[in-house]
């Protein structure tokens, strides 16, 4: 009932409120267009207007964030389904069957089902989250530590290892490439220098902000340009075309499964909607009596990622929120809106700023809802949009990359780092490595080492010290446990399933 | 032996120091300097920029908007701030550095830049390689419990209490070799006896949060920072480290009462300009930022943060003697830590 009362105070507070209503309308609109325009993704919006939420409050600066994610996730499969281009990583298995159905004239059935299916996943997922995410809390503040911290880390980086890449190796290899980009700058104990190549602003370290617009918005424009110059864009037939009440309730099983498997996904800090995805399609592969149509134009297998990646939206805020603990990249920017306004998310948030966590879960079921009426609208304007010639779309996207890389610290070295990522991200797309892998490995590098540091320094260097603390051995064990299973599943299994990008 | 002699020519410093301080003090510390300054040639004919080595959430990124809150309403120039953090400091300050030395840039910057020149002198000392414009904000650390915490209840329980642990009790602290949080913690474990491990944590909210949860029993911190958790009765203070107690917290034993004998490192934070830019133009930016520091609005944000307990204020003059004679304190005492100093 508590959470009732909170949810309508925070409905009343974002709707009564003009300047909270056109931010959430903006967020629900951007994050649907930059999910849906190839080459771009709610990423590089976010990445934009990251410095500029310095200049909005609290809750609307963050409420923004919310909103755009959860509409750029599902904006992402318009692209995947229209183009073959998922618009983040997440919507890569939508791809698998949604552009196969674009070929076969279904493009409008396989946008319709993604459009229910996302606003179904992301709505549930935002109910158990204002139900679970203050008890979880209030657990998660005595019970996780950095020990818990770190092992929690571990296990996302065992159980995400493969996600977006071709092969189990050269998923890890692209993990270790994030870790090893983590560790340029000071050392975050005692403050040692470490690989900065006699360049003091490496000092600084490598922000993963630049990396990501690096490695998707600027390698996905080198990615497209080469196609031009190739000749090899297919011009998709396109119509809006709703799955009938009857077809959905013939999935309803998929969409159940794609909701529990995304919401389990999403609370892992760093796991996040991209495995969601992954799991929820795989799962509806396993589980399917017709397994070999898949990737052949399956309505189900749509369904099945496009529900299960918008259930992990509100599942991932629990994590950012209870423990300060980044599930993806777009929430990893969103650690940046707290700390440009004087906040850290994490268990104190829940003690300082009540009104502000339920002012965002109310946005966020709304944005949810909104996908439903808007995404319908919206689907029809994205085709116009793409009709802008990619000689001028893709000068304009890398213009707003270049600032919004630039704007994070000032520093001009984070522009020649977004534009290095963009090149290497390029070629790595086209050799099976997986540039999400990359920013994983950055994103939770960076905390997997200081809460290691931490860890260690809490239990006197003792490794033992882990075995007498039962969530932290639990997660070690489990994100062990995923590894040497990965690893099986390399030597032993053959057959796997291919993303179409890293 | 040589800890105690070190303690003794410290002492005299810092009542040398504090007895400059109340010598500048008036009711406000400049309220005798003019209400107007011309402006020489012109200058300035645009915005400043203020380069600000921290984010802007923390007390770094608060005390520049602050200043440059207060110079504007004071002039009516704008001032651009540009935060660029990273490396403790060292990229704000090296992008300072390369500014041009005009007098449109200036520096916020706070102790970690003398530590830093104290452990490695390639590095710039604010003192001689800046000129520092004002010091705005001086302040003193304490010692915190969580609020219902049975195992002890002041410093003395405290104290008995870490003993009793054997090294296995932990407090939540600010990480990197050298800062002032690490050598406080060492004066006081050497003053009486027990060993404690320090945790680091770089960011407030986590180092805050493993005190409220339990997953550290103490923590250091200085009031201003976790003031919001002093009002709400969830952090207690047990032990202030100053000589005496100030009146915000006069229920709170000092290091007089605690029985340490050492002179307290404190946290500060000011202005700087190039070292090289005209000297029409350092003498305006002096009088803005010096004037600008009584400016009501301020004054206000200075009394939200704890930062009136103590004098706050330190001009030109008396910013170079409180950095030199905190470099003098750092370098002395990193050799009886064993720290290489170059």
């Amino acid at each position: 009932m508590d959470a009732f009362n909170n949810f309508l105070t925070g409905t009343v507070t974002l709707f009564s409120d003009p300047m909270g209503v056109l931010i959430f309308f903006s967020g629900v609109i951007g994050g649907m267009l930059f999910g849906a325009i190839p080459g771009v993704s709610m990423l590089t919006l976010a990445a934009i207007l990251l410095p500029f939420t310095a200049h909005l409050s609290p809750e609307h600066g963050i409420m923004l964030f919310s909103v755009i994610y959860c509409t750029g996730v599902y904006g992402g499969a318009i692209t995947a389904i229209l183009f073959n281009i998922p618009g983040a990583p997440e919507n890569a298995p939508t791809a698998f069957d949604g552009y196969p159905m674009t070929l076969k004239g279904q493009a409008g059935k396989a946008v319709g089902a993604a459009v229910m299916c996302s606003a179904i996943g992301g709505t549930v997922s935002c109910i158990i989250m204002m139900l679970a995410t203050a008890p979880i809390a209030n657990w998660a503040i005595s019970a996780f530590g950095p020990p818990e911290i770190f092992a929690l880390v571990f296990f996302g980086l065992a159980v995400a290892s493969s996600v977006g890449a071709r092969t189990f190796w050269k998923g890890w290899l692209s993990i270790l490439a994030g870790l090893l980009i983590a560790v340029v700058g000071l050392d975050p104990v005692g403050g040692i220098e470490r690989f900065d190549f006699e360049m003091p602003y490496l000092l600084a370290g490598i922000h993963f902000i630049p990396t990501i617009l690096g490695f998707f918005a600027v390698s996905e424009i080198f990615a497209q340009a080469e196609k031009k110059a190739r000749g090899s864009f297919i011009a998709p037939k396109m119509s809006v075309d709703f799955p009938s009440l009857a077809e959905l309730l013939a999935h309803k099983w998929a969409v159940i499964r794609s909701i529990v498997i995304g919401f389990f996904c999403g609370i892992l800090p760093g796991i996040g909607a991209t495995l969601a995805a992954f799991m929820g399609y795989n799962e509806a592969v396993r589980w399917s009596k017709t397994p070999w149509e898949f990737g052949k134009g399956k309505l189900e297998g749509v369904i099945s990622s496009e529900t299960a990646n918008n259930a992990a939206t509100g599942a991932a805020m629990i994590p950012l929120l209870a423990l300060g603990l980044p599930g993806g990249a777009l929430t990893a920017m969103m650690v940046g809106v707290f700390q440009m306004h004087d906040m850290e998310p994490g268990p104190l948030v829940f003690i300082n700023s009540a009104d502000l966590v339920w002012v965002v879960f109310s946005a966020m079921f709304f944005a949810n809802i909104s996908i439903l009426f808007i995404g319908y609208i919206e689907t029809k304007t994205i085709i116009n949009l793409l009709r802008i010639p990619f000689q001028y779309l893709a000068p304009m996207i890398l213009l707003l990359a270049t600032v919004g890389a630039y704007a994070v610290r000032g520093l001009t070295i984070d522009i020649l780092v977004m534009f290095l990522a963009g090149v290497i991200g390029f070629f790595l797309r086209r050799s099976g490595y997986s540039v999400a892998g990359i920013v994983l490995g950055l994103i939770l590098g960076k905390i997997g080492e200081q809460t290691f540091a931490q860890a260690m320094q809490m239990l006197h260097f003792e490794w033992s010290g882990f075995l007498d603390r039962p969530i932290a051995l639990g997660l070690l064990i489990a994100g062990l446990v995923a590894l040497l299973g990965s690893i099986y599943g390399a030597f032993f299994k053959k057959k796997r399933i291919q993303p179409p990008m890293a | 032996m040589k800890f105690k002699t070190y303690l003794a020519k410290t002492s005299v410093a810092f009542a040398t120091m504090a007895l400059s301080a109340n010598i500048a003090y008036a009711a406000c510390a400049t309220d005798n300097l003019p209400s107007a300054q011309p402006k020489p040639d012109g200058f300035p004919a645009r915005a400043l920029t203020m380069i600000v080595p921290y984010g802007p959430a923390g007390g770094s990124g608060q005390v520049a908007s602050g200043m440059a809150k207060a110079v504007s309403e004071l002039t009516g120039i704008s001032i651009n701030r540009s935060h660029k953090p990273g490396g403790s400091g060292t990229v704000g300050m090296i992008a300072f550095m390369a500014m041009p030395a005009d007098g449109y840039t200036v520096l916020e910057h706070i102790d970690d830049a003398s530590s830093a020149h104290a452990l490695d002198s390639s590095k710039p000392n604010p003192a001689s390689d800046l000129i520092p414009l004002v010091t705005s904000q001086i302040t003193f650390s304490q010692i915190y419990m969580r609020v219902g915490d049975t195992r002890f209840n002041d410093w003395d329980s405290f104290v008995k209490w870490i003993k009793a642990q054997n090294g296995r009790a932990t407090i939540a602290n600010v990480s990197k070799e050298g800062s002032m949080e690490r050598v406080t913690m060492k004066f006081i474990t050497d003053a009486t006896g027990m060993k404690i491990q320090q945790i680091s944590f770089d960011k407030g909210a986590p180092r805050y949060g493993a005190l409220v949860g339990g997953q550290v029993d103490a923590l250091f911190e200085q009031p201003g920072d976790v003031r919001t958790f002093l009002d709400a009765g969830i952090f207690k203070p047990i032990l202030t480290i100053l000589k005496t107690r100030p009146s915000a917290f006069a229920d709170v034993p000092s290091l007089t009462d605690a029985g340490l004998d050492f002179d307290p490192l404190y946290r500060f934070r000011g202005f700087y300009v190039h070292k090289d830019a005209p000297a029409d133009r350092v003498k305006w930016l002096q009088w803005a930022f010096q004037k600008g520091f009584c400016q009501p609005s301020y004054q206000k944000f200075n009394d939200s943060k704890y930062m009136n307990l103590i004098e706050s204020y330190r001009d030109t003059a008396g910013t170079r003697e409180l950095i030199t004679t905190t470099i003098d304190q750092y370098r002395e005492v990193y050799k009886t830590m064993g720290l290489k100093v170059k």
